[in-house]
């Protein structure tokens, strides 16, 4: 188990490497951060041929005064844009290892300031979708199992398909306007005065990202439930005249858990991306909220800071999804 | 407590399941053909949208503002009075185009670079999968996220952006049943016989990989239209006057919009949810007439 954990240890830090440097790269070499800070009309081509030497710096051009050089050239040094890609890589992946994700170009705050103010909520969100996934899953998955092929099965049947194909800011909407607009049931907009007002705010946007991944929980579930129900010890429970319910809970639905436990790593990044669109449906000021805001802005250190935030915690998620699952199952270390 | 039941039926129910399974696998069903006509009916409606005899969609006021849905326009009007059926028809070739671009892309380059893994092994094997291993560990919105946020936002690009989030899963399968079929007789009896390895990927390996594919492609391209509603809700699908079935649900997300004339932004769910539906039922079905295991998404 030793060698396993160092083994995986390695390989979490390969990929937090390689994470942490796509991200790095495609903000810095998809688009041009020295354009999203002085903006796009800036002479920064001009300039650029000036420094070469391909053209005479002239003060009779209208548009690009030697003015113009030499703040794009102040602006290269202060946030070190005249250094090469890599150079700039690992000075930054220093600063962000120290918890400095620079400063937002917008509000001047520090980045690592507007996460930690804007994370909780997101993971408050995420964590009540998991648990009402759950919540959901496990009961409907066993009874769906137990009645394997009558009408209750196939009704779930039906509607978790249903489900997974309605895409979750669908389904956000019509909840939106059902219960928000037509019907005052529940608060439109997040409320953030108490603890219990945030649960209350947060069950509607919780209950639509959660019922999404029930579908998927619950069809997984349901397959491996049904397996297990073919295993002698079932037969044996049976024969020892125990009750149905005591056999679905007690030695049916524990080994039957596997495929749940390897698919909470992957559907937590469905829930990302789903939390990332149902907080700007319900107004919800998390993280996602604030990557489009971040977006629209061109402030680019908040969105490079809040997708390596979210995108190396979706990794040690991972890492820990896969560990608890080699611990619980010697099988897969073997392999 | 429930009350108890004979100790056979469970497993009774399992044997039935497995009946249902066996008679269906011969034939694609009513069900699939529904499905297939409904694409096929939206892809038509979305290619020839501007031969039809239908209202200009960006046309502002061509009916009365936010119009019911049993209005003088078929399906009303938005907000500006545009023709909301005009406009769900229009945002189908957006939605459609950006979809299937999207898994196109991302089954070929997928599907080169996990046959490639499968049958090389070795170095190839590894840097390939690590690469896989590595955008996967993105979040998938949130890589889009980061590749249409760093570009601009043309139909090109936010099609390409789809390709490049499908590429990993994609490639994981391809990966998985080339180095299922790598060592069958036919393919050793292929290299026996002096074929070079071009020839057995194309020849031997390719058909066998393209089936599960078949499926794949059908539930990618359903992805794929969800992801440009997602795109779309954080500001980043096709930029401009292009309509998509995502932008159209967004401008009629807006609480007045919602509240008053909540068809603007019903109408175009109706429809993505249709097609999602269609694709991944169609996808479903050739899954399991071909028989192939759940790999990748």
């Amino acid at each position: 188990m030793a060698r396993f954990i160092a083994r995986r240890v390695v390989q979490l830090a390969l990929v937090l490497l390689a994470v942490t440097f796509v991200a790095f790269s495609a903000l810095n070499f998809l688009g041009d951060p020295l354009v999203n800070i002085v903006g796009p009309l800036a002479a920064i081509d001009y300039c650029d041929e000036v420094e070469a030497g391909l053209r005479e710096d002239s003060f009779t051009s209208i548009n690009n005064s030697r003015g113009d050089c030499e703040i794009i050239g102040e602006v290269k040094a202060e946030f070190g844009l005249d250094k090469p890609l890599a150079q700039r890589y690992f000075t930054w992946l220093g600063n962000i290892i120290t918890g400095d994700f620079g400063t937002s170009f917008q509000t001047q705050l520090p980045v690592s300031e507007i996460i930690a103010q804007k994370l909780p909520k997101s993971l408050m969100l995420m964590a009540m979708a998991q648990i009402i996934a759950l919540a959901v899953a496990i009961p409907v998955g066993v009874y769906s199992a137990y009645r394997a092929g009558r009408a209750v099965d196939r009704a779930t049947s039906v509607a978790s398909f249903g489900l997974l194909s309605i895409p979750n800011f669908a389904l956000g909407v019509i909840v939106l306007q059902f219960f928000t607009l037509r019907n005052q049931w529940l608060p439109a907009s997040f409320d953030d005065t108490s603890f219990f007002t945030r649960v209350h705010s947060l069950f509607l946007p919780a209950t639509v990202l959660g019922l999404g991944i029930a579908a998927t929980y619950q069809r997984l579930l349901r397959t491996d439930l049904l397996t297990t129900l073919q295993e002698d010890f079932v037969h044996m429970a049976r024969a020892k005249g125990m009750t149905d319910r005591h056999i679905m809970t007690r030695h049916v639905l524990r080994p039957s858990l596997f495929s749940l436990i390897t698919v909470f790593g992957v559907s937590t990044g469905a829930l990302i991306g789903g939390s990332l669109v149902i907080e700007g449906i319900f107004s919800i000021p998390g993280i996602g909220s604030e990557i489009v805001t971040a977006v629209i802005r061109d402030d680019f250190p908040v969105v490079l800071g809040s997708v390596v935030v979210i995108a190396s915690g979706f990794v040690v998620i991972n890492f820990f999804v896969d560990l608890f699952y080699t611990w619980l199952d010697p099988r897969v270390r073997a392999s | 407590m429930t009350g108890s039941v004979p100790s056979t039926t469970v497993v009774d129910d399992i044997a039935d399941d497995h009946e249902v399974d066996d008679t269906s696998i011969k034939r694609l069903g009513f069900g699939f053909w529904i499905a297939i006509s409904w694409i096929g009916l939206i892809s038509i409606a979305a290619l020839l949208a501007p031969l039809l005899p239908i209202a200009d969609p960006n046309e502002i006021a061509n009916g009365a503002p936010r119009d019911g849905i049993l209005g003088d326009n078929f399906m009303g009007t938005d907000a500006l009075g545009r023709d909301v059926f005009a406009r769900t028809i229009w945002g189908a070739r957006i939605s459609l185009g950006v979809g299937f671009l999207g898994i196109l892309l991302g089954v070929v380059v997928g599907g080169a670079l996990g046959i490639a893994a499968g049958y090389f092994k070795g170095l190839a094997d590894q840097v390939i999968s690590f690469l896989v291993f590595s955008l996967l560990s993105f979040p998938s919105l949130v890589l889009a996220l980061l590749i249409t946020a760093s570009l601009n936002r043309s139909f090109l690009t936010v099609a390409m952006t789809l390709g490049i989030v499908g590429i990993a899963p994609i490639s994981r399968l391809a990966r998985a049943t080339t180095i299922q079929f790598a060592d069958r007789e036919f393919v050793q009896a292929a290299r026996v016989i002096g074929a070079k390895s071009r020839r057995i990927i194309i020849k031997e390996l390719l058909p066998n990989v393209l089936v599960p594919m078949g499926a794949l492609t059908l539930l990618g391209m359903g992805i794929s239209i969800v992801a440009e509603g997602s795109l779309a809700f954080l500001g980043l699908s096709v930029e401009g006057e292009a309509i998509s079935w995502g932008k159209s649900i967004v401008d009629g997300s807006q609480t007045r919009d919602l509240n008053q004339n909540s068809h603007v932004a019903f109408v175009p769910i109706f429809a993505m949810f249709l097609t999602v539906m269609a694709l991944n039922f169609a996808g479903d079905r050739i899954r399991e007439y071909t028989d192939v295991r759940e790999t990748a998404f």
